[in-house]
């Protein structure tokens, strides 16, 4: 899927967003990927990458980090985030002196991504640009909701869940960072950002008690 | 099929909460919920969740090819049969540097039918593959992404008549065509947005330049369509690499 392309909101806030993968080609190098699934999970432990995940398991948001580990399979996906730029050009310099052999892509603001891939020293191959969204917009949910729910690629955060996470933050019951790992829970994958959501949720709070 | 048991729901209205497409209604009358079966895209988002505290929502065995479809497209855990990918199916960028699916000299489309959140009947889906399939596109086949496998004829785009009344969550159109005829496939999709019931979202996949260039994009202007500022960057480091 298209996933992680089309995330929505302010590009300063997006800035602050960044997504990575590792991918087997089936036929190519999908066989007992565990091992080096493991080191792309050391390298983007190492960075600090704040959240990750296997779409089989579910994100370390939700799941002990071991269990994830002893989970993968196959046909498991690692992926996860990182909110910095600097956190992306160490990951790939480690990744590529690791020589895995697997597709590595990262996800992001273009004039964040590609000076972060020369700076350490990888060569872009492909681009998937995101065109945005066409059709029918008239019954899309608001702006705000759609920063937050298309943060899951696969779109399982329901627009009614994040209106009442911040209805609880609003009136209290919860703070934004435990809203937001409410929501980090329902992206299998682990690749949604709940420190860009948490400030998403804290600024539209305070906006509404005003 | 999901559904809910009248019999154990106490119509708290908890679920409709969790529906990533808003088909949980309450019927007032009843004073229960219900399950739009027609909107309703089989991603199991209540299901996984648990939502119901009385455990009124369960799933019903999927009984005919296109229900297992809807349900294997629309929830990311399942791994598709045929391209053996999780997620919606299918690889597009993610691998193109050992793939090699898009070379130097071609366009990859991938148009995410129903998304973000609004789902796809799949009537809608076929419109669109119709107008890039004559617009001079080519349909991706189905060892490459699940809805090949609805569409007997990747000449015309067409689906089964069968499928046509499926809600998915979302699912992927995809095609490639030459550098030349990006234009006509746009053009093609900015008139095919206008008669579907849903939106999509856009994206194409280019072999760039070393600086991570693309002058493919350059009848975007031409066009009106502003210029990309978010990308899904394949850095390279699969093996064997495809230099094409």
């Amino acid at each position: 899927m298209t996933h992680s392309l089309h995330r929505s909101g302010p590009i300063e806030s997006q800035k602050n967003d960044f997504c990575w993968f590792m991918y087997q080609t089936k036929g190519k190098n999908d066989v007992n990927i565990k091992p080096k699934a493991l080191e792309f999970i050391a390298a983007a432990e190492a960075v600090g990458s704040e959240n990750w995940g296997d779409v089989k398991t579910g994100p370390k948001t939700q799941y002990p980090i071991e269990t994830i580990k002893d989970r993968i399979t196959d046909k498991s996906r690692i992926r996860g985030v990182f909110t910095k730029r600097d956190q992306v050009v160490d990951f790939l310099k480690q990744i590529k002196a690791k020589d895995l052999g697997m597709s590595v892509v990262i996800t992001g603001v273009l004039s964040e991504v590609l000076p972060a891939c020369k700076e350490s020293g990888v060569t872009p191959h492909s681009i998937n640009y995101s065109l945005g969204v066409w059709g029918k917009k008239d019954n899309l949910p608001d702006d705000t909701t759609l920063s937050i729910t298309t943060m899951c690629g696969h779109h399982m955060i329901p627009p009614k869940y994040v209106q009442h996470m911040i209805d609880q933050v609003r009136k209290g019951r919860l703070t934004e960072e435990q809203a937001a790992t409410k929501l980090a829970n329902f992206c299998y994958c682990g690749i949604f950002n709940q420190v860009r959501c948490a400030n998403i949720i804290e600024e539209t709070a305070k906006k509404d008690n005003e | 099929m999901t559904v809910i048991n009248k019999d154990l729901c106490t119509g708290c209205g908890i679920c409709q909460k969790y529906c990533t497409v808003d088909a949980i209604h309450f019927v007032s009358d009843e004073k229960k919920c219900t399950i739009d079966q027609n909107r309703c895209t089989e991603c199991y988002v209540c299901l996984r969740q648990k939502v119901c505290p009385k455990g009124a929502i369960s799933p019903i065995e999927l009984d005919n090819f296109y229900q297992q479809f809807q349900h294997v497209i629309s929830d990311p855990v399942e791994t598709h049969g045929v391209t053996g990918v999780s997620g919606r199916g299918t690889e597009e960028v993610k691998t193109n540097d050992v793939s090699g699916r898009v070379i130097k000299g071609e366009v990859g489309v991938a148009i995410d039918m129903g998304r973000p959140g609004m789902g796809v009947f799949l009537r809608d889906a076929e419109k669109v593959a119709m107008a890039v399939a004559a617009a001079g596109a080519e349909l991706a086949p189905q060892e490459h992404t699940p809805l090949a496998a609805l569409m007997p004829d990747l000449k015309t785009g067409k689906l089964e008549e069968e499928c046509l009344n499926y809600h998915l969550l979302s699912v992927i159109v995809e095609a490639k065509c030459k550098e030349q005829d990006l234009k006509q496939v746009l053009q093609a999709l900015q008139k095919v947005e206008k008669e579907i019931d849903t939106v999509f979202s856009l994206g194409l996949i280019i072999r760039t330049d070393e600086d991570g260039q693309a002058p493919a994009l350059n009848c975007l202007e031409e066009l009106g369509i502003p210029y990309p500022y978010r990308g899904k960057v394949n850095v390279g480091l699969g093996k064997p690499l495809s230099l094409d």
